[in-house]
């Protein structure tokens, strides 16, 4: 239900940036970019949920990584507690790596949208005007 | 010196990067801040040499950037890698010796080297990293860097800043989009895969294919990636943002962006294509190679219409990017080989016009060549140097293009694509009537510059100025009269693409933690 639910705000999401880009209004259209840069934020986020038992890290059976060495094991005593959990096991988690991704998502749309909005500034200033259709000095 | 054999690929991106943020704290002393920055760029131009070699000798350098193994971000200097940054930086050290002269003093003095630096770094990222996230960070790198690079001032005012503007803002918006859809694909390819290692993805993909249970997202995934690599590249249906942009950007930039920049979109086809999608890929090759057609023909017809040589020049840009995917697009060893030949020679002899016609332009006081005229008594040097870049363009003889063509053509008939071959040689000929009209437009005639005209003061082009271009066309000429090397270097990387088994055991095959 959750997953429907997330699937059709990322949709609306995705419906209403593409809208405003087709405005006629500069503003209009960074708008836009901003919410389809977000949208896709929730859906890369959307991706890092699972609710089974695929493990994130892990190549191979649980036993042999664990023979090899190759896996963090708890060790309560030192306050290490595996991010790994026993193949078989019923849980849901979060993969981390998704957040990082989208964090970095993020800063990147941030710089570009200030950068674009000065652009938009500046065009404001040259042609007295955010109509986009007067934007045609140079065609295509 | 075994420590900086070691750690190449880092340093060819974290030198740009820091030299970046120093040159920021130098703008108070221009002078060292410009010899420094010269400087830098010899010693990376050397650097990216030692990568070449190293891995010509060598074999495929796996450099682990922290030591996650294959969870962490790697780099990978391949052939194909460490050729491109070669070029790369090649270009952009010769621009910027000849962006000393020609960029206004107040832009080039206080963002233009930091910037330049940040878009270098973006470059050789792109080209090194094997990881596909970290791809779309060097491709922000170096967009939003390209995008203040566009509007940095030249001596000699002939583009309105609202038009460098409103050209910034199409290439901006349009670059977004491009890098929002090239998100959606990497989350998808990540939620189907489980990483994002691109050798980890590969494996897996062919794996998937090969049991028979590739979904068919995988489908719309490469597409994505067609279409966000081919607006970095700009092929045909995505290519209205470039004859804005690359006439708008002032002419050493606008080197860099016709001489590597689009290469970028290029790279990634190869990269993805022949590595990750491998299997797919004869479902697409039709699509590349019908693209790649529209491309020649559209660059090609639009290029004869200009009147403004920048124009023109970016309209052919637009054209030559179409052999090179049509090459891709047939996708053996042989055309792939042709291609990258062909994308050295376009990148050498385009990046040269582009300076060549920043000298013109300076000399004329407009853009228009139907303003200029007879001006090969007056502009001797720029006049010859034009006749070479154009002659290599259009594929005569004695210059590199001609061995791009041939190469190019040979292979596509030996793979039996006897029709895309056909209307590519057709459109070959409208790129000789464009060029050699556009030479004899400008230094032919009734003489017709600047000084005649009488307006803005001519800034006649210094040494530092016309080093780099004859630098460039020294090298265009040897590339044609002495191709052997080139051609035995494309052919080695496009096995290495071909076959990509061995990059992916080097780059699995290490210490997995």
């Amino acid at each position: 239900m959750n997953n429907t639910f997330l699937s059709l705000t990322i949709a609306i999401l995705f419906g209403i940036g593409t809208f405003l880009i087709l405005r006629r209004d500069i503003v209009k259209v960074i708008i836009g970019l901003g919410i389809l840069s977000h949208a896709v934020n929730v859906l890369i986020v959307s991706v890092g949920i699972f609710d089974g038992t695929r493990v994130p890290i892990l190549a191979g059976s649980y036993n042999e990584a664990e023979t090899t060495g190759s896996v963090f094991n708890d060790n309560l005593a030192e306050d290490i507690l595996s991010p790994v959990v026993q193949a078989g096991t019923h849980i849901d988690y979060v993969d981390p790596l998704v957040q990082a991704l989208v964090l970095t998502a993020i800063v990147i749309s941030l710089a570009t949208t200030a950068f674009i909005l000065i652009l938009a500034y500046r065009i404001h200033e040259e042609y007295g005007t955010t109509d986009i259709r007067e934007l045609r000095r140079l065609w295509g | 010196m075994i420590i900086l054999t070691d750690h190449l690929p880092i340093l060819l991106i974290a030198i740009p990067i820091l030299s970046s943020m120093v040159m920021v704290f130098l703008k108070g002393s221009p002078v060292l801040q410009k010899n420094l920055n010269v400087f830098i760029y010899f010693c990376l131009v050397i650097l990216a040499i030692m990568l070449l070699q190293k891995v010509w000798t060598g074999g495929i350098m796996v450099y682990e950037v922290g030591e996650w193994g294959k969870y962490g971000i790697i780099l990978v200097a391949d052939l194909l890698s460490s050729g491109m940054v070669l070029l790369t930086l090649g270009i952009s050290f010769l621009s910027l010796i000849y962006s000393l002269d020609y960029i206004e003093e107040r832009s080039l003095n206080s963002t233009y080297h930091s910037l330049f630096n940040l878009l270098v770094a973006g470059l050789n990222g792109s080209f090194l990293t094997g990881d596909i996230f970290n791809l779309f960070v060097f491709f922000e790198v170096l967009l939003l860097s390209s995008c203040g690079l566009v509007i940095a001032n030249e001596k000699v005012g002939v583009t309105r800043s609202s038009d460098k503007m409103e050209a910034t803002f199409k290439y901006l918006i349009l670059s977004m989009l491009g890098s929002i859809v090239m998100l959606i694909a990497v989350a998808s390819l990540y939620a189907t895969v489980g990483t994002l290692n691109m050798a980890d993805i590969a494996v897996k993909v062919s794996a998937s294919s090969a049991a028979g249970t590739l979904p068919w997202h995988v489908f719309a995934i490469a597409l994505l990636f067609i279409v966000v690599f081919g607006n970095k590249a700009a092929i045909f249906p995505l290519h209205y943002w470039l004859p804005d942009v690359h006439p708008t950007a002032p002419s050493p930039i606008s080197a860099m962006l016709s001489g590597v920049l689009i290469k970028i979109g290029v790279y990634g086809m190869l990269r993805v294509f022949f590595l990750i999608f491998r299997d797919v890929l004869p479902m697409f090759q039709p699509i590349i190679i019908l693209m790649a057609l529209a491309t020649i023909v559209v660059g090609a017809v639009s290029a004869v219409g200009q009147t403004d040589i920048k124009r023109m020049l970016a309209y052919s840009s637009i054209g030559q990017i179409g052999y090179i995917f049509l090459g891709i697009g047939m996708g053996s060893a042989l055309t792939i080989a042709a291609s990258l030949v062909y994308l050295v020679n376009h990148a050498v002899a385009k990046s040269m016009l582009f300076l060549t016609s920043g000298g013109i332009i300076h000399h004329a006081g407009t853009r228009d060549m139907y303003r200029m005229g007879g001006m090969i008594k007056s502009a001797p040097l720029m006049a010859s140097m034009f006749l070479v870049g154009a002659m290599s363009i259009s594929g005569i003889p004695p210059m590199g293009g001609f061995i791009a063509k041939f190469v190019l053509f040979k292979a596509g008939i030996q793979e039996e694509y006897y029709i895309p071959v056909a209307i590519a040689i057709l459109f070959a000929l409208f790129t000789l009537f464009y060029m050699m009209r556009a030479w004899m437009k400008m230094f032919w005639g009734t003489v017709n510059d600047s000084e005649r005209q009488g307006n803005a003061t001519p800034h006649a082009p210094a040494l530092l100025m016309a080093i780099p271009i004859i630098i460039l066309a020294l090298i265009i000429v040897v590339l044609g009269l002495y191709a052997e090397p080139l051609l035995a270097l494309a052919q080695a990387t496009a096995e290495q693409i071909v076959d990509p088994q061995p990059y992916i055991d080097a780059v699995l095959t290490r210490n997995v933690r």
